[in-house]
């Protein structure tokens, strides 16, 4: 199955009850397999007459308790930020998935990771974050999207699964199954008619004095728990290693090839790959950093995640950095180059 | 107005060499816009076929100055390039008048852009915005818009055993122009190039807002072979579909009355994207077609005639 198809399904299987979406290449196919699959199951398909109306459906379907996501590319995310801004001040369960291409602006319509910054970040106003996937397979896309809906129902927010233009075309064999559930908390908070019981109210509104200064540190001791609970890395001989290179998302897959290669070259390498984005794997990173080895960040922007891996460092060996933006793909050769010259730097400790 | 030979010899806006599908009618009309008129003009493209179509990096098929920004705003984008322009005049950095064109396909007009073109029109900008409608959103792959008629199918309206296709009717935009009480009104077709270059011509030279609504069929969304196209726009306006008319001052013209008018199965029926319904089990479908454009149609010839 294609990566855009076979995270429609997965959302189906996650039970996904509503799907809102506008078009926008390269995630296309997820509109159309949605609007063929959604009624089948007696679910939602709608199509919306802008991103900012997609976000809004969500919002609205996602406040009546029911499970909702929308899906575009880069230019359609950024305008999708209001909303998303208001569903984590409001406390919204959703998932969103940006199947990026380049920018900025209109940019192309290739493959890209330049909007690490706004998933990681919030993208949007105010004091938020969302919980952010970078899978790096078709597979991983699946079951990131099946964790995803359980994650934003357990601590209420928005997650983003970030794909890119060549994860969302590309074709994989999948298991598409559902390996995982959790105990969630009911949904006590959801707008389903007053009748019999209390208002609820889901509000991002907050304007006695300090009350919006309460919601925000309610919601930081909420992110404090995702960081200690939900980071997801993997990790390839890096006790021996000499360098260590950090990718994720399609980018990790070429890195995994070049690091392959050095590997037979004798040269010590391994690889750190960020499952989770927001969260971030710091603390997996830092303890590597405990020994002297080199840090190669590998993404396709012009350095966003660098920050990251360099703030989980924290100054204590050195990281470098190869990056292709603007829909730039990196070859196994040209990473496999930046190994071997790193190698000549990793024998002299700092 | 200008005679199509005269109109032939002036240098076009267009250049070929664009990346437009074979058979394709947009460049019909952008062709047309120096050559209808002797004013200089700006051109801002809202995000579609015709956007990517031209500007494919590092070309251009626009032989005049050219800006495109995003999807939802090409109208908003217009109205910023027209007020500079009016500033330059009135400070004397220039006496010269320029015109100011926003072109946008039915998904960057009817849906996604059609807050930032009401409001262009509302505040008076010397603007004309032509809309060239496809039916869909063809750019990305032919999903529906609010400019796809009943009962096409396309990759998110598709045809199953239960629903046929695209469930409501298209709005329409000309109409919701109309009502916003602007100098010039008009819709138009790609098979009738003297009403069309008349039209592009008044849109331009009239002193404030005007609103082009151009019939475009398209080659992959509807369905049809490359050498169908002017075929099925004038199958549009025989059918009534798609009637000719404009609105000046809230003046109604129709411009074309067919002597016999062809029922809409005609025009239906020779496109793929309709091709179900020829099945029996959704003829209520073509009955509800009918009927709206016959409503569309007595409605004009109401507003013409209470006009005179």
């Amino acid at each position: 199955m294609c990566g855009n198809e076979a995270l429609a399904e997965a959302a189906i299987i996650a039970g996904c009850d509503a799907y809102f979406g506008y078009p926008i290449t390269p995630q296309n196919e997820v509109p159309a397999y949605m609007a063929r699959r959604m009624p089948q199951e007696g679910r939602v398909f709608v199509q919306s007459e802008s991103e900012l109306a997609a976000i809004s459906m969500v919002f609205g379907a996602s406040a009546t308790g029911k499970r909702a996501m929308t899906s575009s590319s880069s230019p359609g995310i950024s305008l999708m930020q209001e909303g998303i801004s208001y569903l984590a001040g409001a406390e919204l369960p959703a998932v969103v998935v940006n199947v990026m291409r380049g920018g900025p602006g209109l940019g192309n319509i290739a493959p890209s990771q330049a909007d690490y910054f706004q998933a990681t970040r919030g993208g949007g106003h105010g004091d938020y974050r969302t919980i952010v996937f970078g899978p790096s397979s078709v597979q991983e896309l699946v079951d990131c999207m099946i964790l995803a809906f359980d994650l934003a129902d357990q601590y209420l927010m928005p997650v983003m699964v970030l794909a890119d233009g060549i994860l969302g075309q590309m074709m994989e064999p999948v298991v598409l199954e559902k390996k995982t559930s959790r105990e969630l908390p009911a949904k006590d908070w959801a707008l389903t008619g007053a009748k019999d019981r209390d208002q609820n109210i889901v509000r991002s509104l907050w304007l006695k004095e300090g009350a919006l200064e309460a919601h925000n540190n309610k919601l930081q001791a909420r992110y404090e728990q995702i960081q200690r609970d939900e980071v997801l890395c993997e990790q390839y001989e890096v006790d021996d290693a000499e360098i260590v290179v950090v990718a994720y998302g399609i980018a990790a897959r070429i890195v995994r090839g070049a690091v392959t290669r050095a590997r037979a070259e004798g040269i010590k390498v391994g690889w750190i790959r960020p499952i989770t984005l927001w969260p971030f794997p710091t603390e997996e990173i830092n303890k590597a950093a405990d020994e002297f080895r080199i840090f190669l960040n590998v993404e396709m922007s012009s350095g966003q995640m660098v920050e990251d891996v360099k703030l989980a460092v924290a100054g204590k060996t050195p990281v470098a950095f190869h990056g292709r933006p603007g829909g730039g793909v990196p070859t196994v050769d040209e990473i496999l180059d930046k190994i071997r010259q790193l190698t000549l730097r990793a024998k002299i400790p700092v | 107005m200008p005679k199509l030979q005269e109109m032939a010899k002036k240098e076009a806006a267009f250049s070929s060499g664009h990346r437009l599908c074979a058979g394709c009618p947009v460049p019909i009309f952008t062709k047309m816009l120096t050559r209808v008129t002797d004013y200089d003009i700006v051109v801002g493209s809202a995000t579609g076929c015709l956007e990517v179509a031209s500007s494919i990096f590092p070309y251009s098929a626009w032989k005049v100055p050219w800006i495109h920004t995003a999807f939802e705003n090409a109208a908003a984008m217009m109205s910023g390039v027209e007020t500079l322009h009016k500033v330059h005049r009135r400070k004397n950095k220039t006496d010269k008048k320029i015109k100011c064109v926003a072109i946008g396909g039915d998904g960057g007009t009817y849906d996604i852009g059609i807050q930032s073109l009401s409001a262009a029109m509302e505040r008076g900008h010397d603007l004309l915005y032509i809309c060239y409608d496809n039916g869909a959103y063809m750019n990305t792959g032919i999903q529906r818009s609010g400019a796809t008629p009943l009962g096409a199918a396309t990759t998110t309206t598709p045809v199953g055993t239960v629903v046929a296709g695209k469930q409501q009717q298209r709005k329409d935009l000309t109409r919701i122009m109309i009502a916003h009480h602007i100098p010039y009104v008009a819709q138009a077709s790609i098979h009738n190039p003297v009403d069309l270059s008349n039209k592009i011509k008044k849109g331009i030279e009239i002193d404030g807002p005007a609103f082009l609504n151009i019939l475009s069929p398209c080659i992959p969304g509807w369905r049809i072979a490359p050498d169908m196209a002017v075929e099925l726009a004038g199958l549009g306006a025989e059918t009534c579909f798609w009637p000719l008319y404009e609105v000046e001052d809230q003046n109604f013209k129709v411009n074309y009355e067919p002597k016999k008018k062809l029922p809409v199965t005609d025009w239906l029926f020779t496109q793929g994207r309709f091709r179900h319904l020829r099945d029996a089990k959704w003829s209520h479908l073509v009955q509800d077609f009918q009927t709206r454009v016959d409503q569309q149609w007595d409605w004009l010839l109401g507003r013409q005639a209470a006009t005179k």
